[in-house]
């Protein structure tokens, strides 16, 4: 169970190069299977070992839903919950099979102004044991004008790096 | 349906590019967006960030209270299962019409892997609103050969609307359908 900041990263603070802290997901089947039914999507490859099998695959697999899911997940909790998505454009490869281990790494590509808003444009990668399961780009938006829109005013702490401003205890677990 | 099998397989894939997908008209959520699927997507994913089921937190943010997860958009419009026979009818939630896709299960392409998927979103969904998606079939590629076998990229674009009928979101979407071939691997 991961523990969520309440607080999110200034948009002033975000440089291109800057690394997102990766996130680990043990894969099993009960991990598959939850996100194939919790985005509705029946489909049998996502479930279903024999029908997977009978399809060319060795294993049940994650479905696209799921992957655009914790792809979410994965930038959001590292931007805060001020942080709103405006795009999720993703290619998939190997498929993401129980026994892997699914590991998101990103990179921050390209900030830009905007009024108002911040925005942060991401380039990530989610590797499996055979490959990569996932790469692509998300877009976000976070609010850049004046802290007093972020909650109060935050003393950012210069040795944090990344310029999180915590101030509740962050872990991220399988 | 003997006239019809008689025609090449790219003829009868050509009919359907640049035509809506899924029947008539567009296709209604089953349920306005809301808190209990909310909950299952969050506790399937882990996600903790509070937007999603912490109202107080919520209104702390630019959303001004609880949102869905921008990722379920596809989630709110999913046809409703019948899931006895789901795996005899290749995954399909209800009786399948004819399609570009049941074309190609009939040629004997019946297995599909997504491989790209662009989401954009103009706002997050609150509870209580109302999804409806139009889904256009946008191309169709020639045969190709590719390490999973050989089959055609099939791409099609969803526009998801809300209760006004405002644009919420989008989806482009890429499957290859293709035949498996025993000994290749996934």
């Amino acid at each position: 169970m991961s523990t969520h900041t309440q607080q999110s990263l200034e948009w002033t603070s975000i440089r291109v190069g800057d690394e997102i802290p990766p996130l680990d997901v043990p894969l099993t089947a009960s991990v598959i299977v939850a996100g194939a039914i919790a985005s509705r999507d029946f489909m049998p490859v996502h479930h279903d070992l024999a029908y997977a099998n009978k399809q060319g695959a060795p294993d049940i697999f994650m479905n696209i839903l799921t992957t655009n899911g914790y792809v979410a997940r994965f930038v959001t909790d590292w931007a805060g919950p001020h942080a709103q998505l405006k795009s999720i454009s993703i290619r998939l490869g190997a498929p993401a099979m129980p026994g892997f281990l699914l590991r998101f790494t990103a990179v921050v590509q390209r900030t830009e102004r905007q009024g108002d808003l911040g925005l942060v444009d991401i380039a990530l990668r989610g590797a499996t044991d055979i490959g990569d399961h996932v790469t692509g780009n998300v877009v976000l938006l976070l609010p850049a004008s004046d802290r007093t829109r972020l909650g109060k005013a935050h003393q950012r702490d210069e040795t944090i790096g990344l310029g999180l401003i915590v101030d509740v205890p962050r872990t991220v677990g399988g | 349906m003997s006239d019809e099998h008689s025609v090449p397989l790219r003829e009868r894939l050509e009919e359907f590019i640049g035509k809506p997908m899924g029947g008539d008209g567009p296709s209604v959520g089953p349920d306005p967006v809301n808190l209990p699927m909310i909950r299952h997507w969050v506790d399937a994913l882990d996600d903790r960030n509070p937007i999603y089921l912490d109202d107080a937190a919520a209104r702390r943010t630019p959303f001004g209270g609880l949102v869905a997860p921008p990722a379920m958009l596809q989630s709110w419009t999913m046809g409703r299962p019948t899931v006895q026979g789901i795996a005899e009818r290749g995954g399909a939630p209800g009786t399948p019409g004819r399609s570009a896709l049941s074309e190609l299960d009939a040629a004997g392409y019946t297995a599909t892997r997504a491989t790209n998927s662009e989401l954009e979103f103009e706002r997050y969904l609150h509870p209580g609103d109302e999804i409806t998606s139009t889904t256009m079939l946008e191309s169709i590629s020639d045969e190709k050969r590719t390490a999973l076998g050989t089959g055609y990229f099939v791409t099609w674009m969803s526009t998801y609307v809300d209760q006004q009928g405002e644009v919420v979101g989008r989806q482009r979407f890429r499957v290859l359908k293709f035949r498996a071939e025993a000994g290749v691997p996934a």
